[in-house]
């Protein structure tokens, strides 16, 4: 390591030197190299299976490498599990949290490093009050975490690890699970980590939040690195086309297309969280309901599908009240529907491609007669929709939950357009997905406007909201709380996202 | 072409995943086997004279064969039964109760309705199933429609199935002939010949002394028609949706509750069938004192058939070689026959580690292909740590 006269604050706190990393059949990381200086919020970005997690691993010790040095404050380690790891103040906080939900927050902190034979637990409480209070964390040490909301969950992952003194922290994809807010109230966080001297890694393919967060930024591209820059010299734009190979669209053309008759009606909705929810889409319109979720997306989206009975109101398709429709009765009427939560909604994770491709379709008699599936027609469906959306998989036998978050949400897709809906309900269409994802559900979206349906997207990404929508209406704790046009400020329609019209005046 | 290499490919990795499977299953008998042969040793007998009296009495003789095939058959009717239901995620363990209302209705066909002739056999037989079926309803629907957990309605329900069928045999069902009056047990009335499963006996050159019937070939019809429902029909496919991922059936506009109580009712036709063998086969009456203990039997079995239809066939002789190896170990061995319990023990013990060790390492290998196309590493990591 050279001192180029900088000094010793300047040289690295981590170095890894020509990574490689194998798994059978695929190179996850080749010849990667990564510096890491103290106090810095170093971003790793790239599309799903860039190996950015998997390189995080290796640090962090969960993989061992295939080749290449790890040196931590000049010193080469052989980092063999998460423990040494640990020990040489490296932690790492997962996507998914690995917490016990009935355990209280101290007891999951100080869990697996209790100290001593007796737990003494009101002590612990006030260590850990202490170090959030350090850090300008707020949260209760006394609550359960079953209570706490994902962002206060992340906060305590947080804790663990410097609860077990790290100066060096991975957050693999942490803003994925987020709100916008939770997202805002992270940032504040990793800022004030980063004045207290902690180095963090902050793993996305959300290109805004990394310009945003990051002191540096590396991107990798199927498992090497690409480029090595800082927020001051890049834009989004160079950054996508760092990551997926290729120029990335962030505006698509709308097509122009004439409005027909409505096609969906709502007139006064309520029930669960929702109070008096109308909405107007017209053929050939895309209707975008931009809000913090939680305000009742969801239920807006089960009902609109018959999962839910409204309590009141009015649901009309085509003029047709859909009142007391089951949900079969709704898609055979012409609706389709992306779900937010593609694993608990949209895909049998354990059944076959072809098995979900016809989910939703098992009673045409196109697929199926009075007992038996007819699986001809059924894997021709699916061979079909995978060639046609290019969702990649081996083939169609494999299980849904092999393939990527973009293929099952391609998958999807294809499954709900191959219908020929007369409305499309989108909810989070794009949620998890990367950049080149993203592009290909956004010009699906717009095919189906071109083609004269009728789409409601629901999304909390307002950027997706702008990028798609004719129309805009706010949803605010179940009420529609302003509409605007495309053309609106985003600040306007922040107003509406957050129901207080205190705001203008800020 | 590319098609047909893929098609090859696919079949290439089934194999090597059933072959995965075999070699758990291989691991897992020899890892039960050692351990039983400890315990062998600890009292001093031969393990390998032990065990070859034990394979000896099931396979040493097409007697041995038939008798060992007798106490499979109720075997792969109960596992069947409870595999139905666990393929839509609900537990069915009232198979015992289903079974002896199953056996109480059949009863009444059995002993009343010889006028029927060749047609009374299969006439029983749907007798039993709707009993079974009858039964199994109440769960079925206390659990649709108030929610009420299977496990515990089933279990109350196997008690008051004992009673009822005791309240039965001393009512109406209980014998009218004289000769009955001088049997220590209370009994049915003795079935006419019309009402017994057939006996296969002469096809296999035993005699027709050897109580091999029907219905070995209907239990392993079952099997088939069982596979054939969860994989080719609509309602197999529901419920298999409804078992792994209630909410994308039901957003896939699968009604849940109707899958439910229709796969419910398949199982308890299927447990119905269960006391057959007793009735029609071994007596030719239903006694107070017949063999209970089936329906948990069939639990214990389906998850050692790794609650596939086919699994279960291997996995009933399997139990069904054990069983009779009681006998074996009685007569020709100075061990208790108690080891013959431990090993069942320890045999569903070490069969369903080594499946869930061979079920993790094949998902982790299809993850692993999966990335090798998609170049997709990040579930494939998931997987991993």
């Amino acid at each position: 390591m050279q001192n180029d006269g900088a000094g010793r604050d300047s040289a690295p706190l981590v170095v890894m030197e020509g990574v490689t990393k194998r798994f059978p059949g695929v190179v996850a990381n080749e010849d990667v190299s990564l510096e890491l200086r103290a106090g810095e919020i170093h971003a790793l970005i790239g599309e799903n299976g860039a190996g950015k997690s998997t390189l995080m691993r290796v640090l962090y010790g969960i993989y061992p490498s295939d080749g290449g040095r790890v040196f931590v404050r000049g010193k080469e380690l052989k980092l063999s599990s998460p423990r040494v790891a640990i020990a040489n103040g490296i932690g790492m906080v997962h996507q998914h949290f690995v917490l016990v939900d009935p355990f209280t927050v101290t007891e999951n902190i100080i869990l697996g490093d209790e100290g001593g034979r007796r737990l003494d637990l009101a002590a612990a409480n006030e260590r850990v009050a202490e170090l959030a209070e350090s850090f300008g964390f707020s949260v209760d040490p006394t609550a359960k975490v079953e209570d706490l909301s994902v962002g206060e969950e992340q906060r305590v992952e947080i804790l663990k690890a410097l609860y077990r003194g790290v100066e060096i922290l991975i957050l693999d994809e942490p803003t994925a699970v987020l709100t916008p807010q939770e997202t805002r109230e992270l940032f504040g966080n990793l800022l004030r980590l980063r004045e207290s001297g902690k180095t963090i890694v902050f793993i996305s393919h959300k290109l805004d939040e990394v310009l945003e967060i990051a002191d540096r930024i590396t991107v990798l591209r199927r498992g090497k690195v690409v480029g090595e820059t800082t927020p001051a010299e890049t834009s989004k734009a160079q950054l996508a086309e760092m990551m997926v190979g290729r120029p990335v669209l962030f505006r698509l053309e709308k097509p122009t297309v004439e409005l027909g008759e409505p096609v969906l009606q709502v007139e006064g909705l309520t029930g669960g969280r929702l109070h008096g929810v109308d909405i107007t889409v017209r053929s050939g319109e895309i209707v975008g309901v931009a809000g913090v979720e939680g305000n009742g997306q969801r239920e807006l989206a089960e009902a609109l599908i018959g999962l839910t009975k409204p309590d009141a109101g009015r649901v009309l398709l085509e003029g047709k009240d859909l009142a007391g429709w089951s949900v079969e009765e709704v898609r055979n009427a012409g609706v389709a529907f992306i779900p937010e939560d593609r694993h608990e909604q949209g895909l049998v994770l354990a059944m076959s491609l072809w098995e979900n491709a016809v989910l939703g379709r098992q009673d045409d008699a196109e697929f199926s007669g009075r007992v038996v599936l007819l699986i001809k027609k059924i894997k021709e469906l699916a061979a079909d929709l995978i060639r046609r959306f290019d969702v990649r998989a081996r083939n169609i036998n494999v299980n849904a939950g092999t393939l990527s978050g973009g293929n099952q949400q391609k998958l999807i897709l294809a499954r709900e357009l191959e219908t020929d809906p007369r409305l499309l309900v989108a909810a989070q269409p794009t949620r998890g997905l990367d950049v080149g994802a993203i592009e290909f559900v956004w010009k699906q979206i717009l095919e189906q406007k071109a083609a004269g349906r009728a789409v409601l997207l629901i999304s909390a990404e307002l950027d997706e909201i702008y990028a798609l929508s004719d129309r805009i209406v706010t949803l605010y704790e179940g009420k529609i709380t302003g509409e605007f046009s495309p053309d609106a400020e985003p600040e306007a329609i922040g107003v509406g996202m957050t129901g207080s019209r205190s705001e203008e005046h800020v | 072409m590319a098609a047909s290499t893929i098609a090859a490919s696919a079949r290439r990795e089934k194999l090597a995943e059933i072959g995965m499977q075999v070699a758990a299953f291989l691991i897992a008998l020899g890892i039960a086997l050692g351990i039983g042969s400890l315990i062998i040793i600890g009292y001093g007998d031969s393990p390998l004279a032990v065990y070859s009296a034990v394979v000896r009495f099931s396979f040493g003789s097409l007697d041995g064969l038939a008798r060992m095939l007798v106490i499979a058959t109720p075997l792969i009717f109960s596992a069947l039964a409870v595999s139905v239901c666990y393929k839509a995620a609900m537990f069915n363990i009232g198979v015992e109760g289903q079974y002896i209302v199953g056996m109480g209705v059949a009863t009444v066909a059995a002993a009343h309705f010889g006028f029927l002739g060749v047609f009374q056999f299969p006439a029983v037989l749907v007798f039993a199933m709707i009993g079974g079926m009858a039964y199994a309803a109440i769960p079925a629907v206390l659990k649709v429609k108030t929610g009420a957990h299977e496990v515990v309605t089933t279990i109350m329900l196997n008690g008051i199935a004992i009673s009822l069928l005791a309240w039965a045999l001393r009512g109406p069902l209980k014998f009218t002939d004289a000769a009955g009056a001088f049997n220590i047990n209370l009994r049915s009335d003795l079935f006419p010949n019309s009402a017994m499963a057939p006996n296969l006996g002469h096809y296999l050159g035993v005699g027709t002394d050897v109580p091999l019937n029907l219905l070995l070939p209907i239990a392993v019809a079952c099997s088939v028609l069982v596979w054939f429902l969860l994989k080719r029909t609509r309602l197999g496919y529901e419920a298999r949706a409804v078992g792994s991922s209630p909410g994308s059936a039901r957003v896939g506009g699968i009604s849940i509750g109707a899958v439910q109580i229709k796969v419910f009712l398949i199982s308890g036709a299927l447990a119905g069938l269960v006391g057959m063998q007793q009735i029609l086969g071994l007596n030719n009456y239903l006694p107070l004192n017949y063999e209970a203990g089936l329906g948990f039997t069939g639990i214990a079995v389906a998850f050692l058939g790794q609650n596939n239809p086919f699994g279960i066939i291997a996995a009933a002789v399997m139990w069904a070689v054990l069983a009779r190896g009681q006998d074996a170990i009685l007569i020709e061995t100075t061990v208790p026959v108690e080891i013959i319990i431990i090993l069942q023990a320890i045999l569903i013990l070490t069969v369903v580690v080594a499946f869930q060790v061979a079920k993790r390492r094949i998902s982790r290998r299809r993850l692993r292909l999966a990335a090798v196309q998609d170049q997709d590493f990040e579930d494939a990591d998931e997987e991993a740590a």
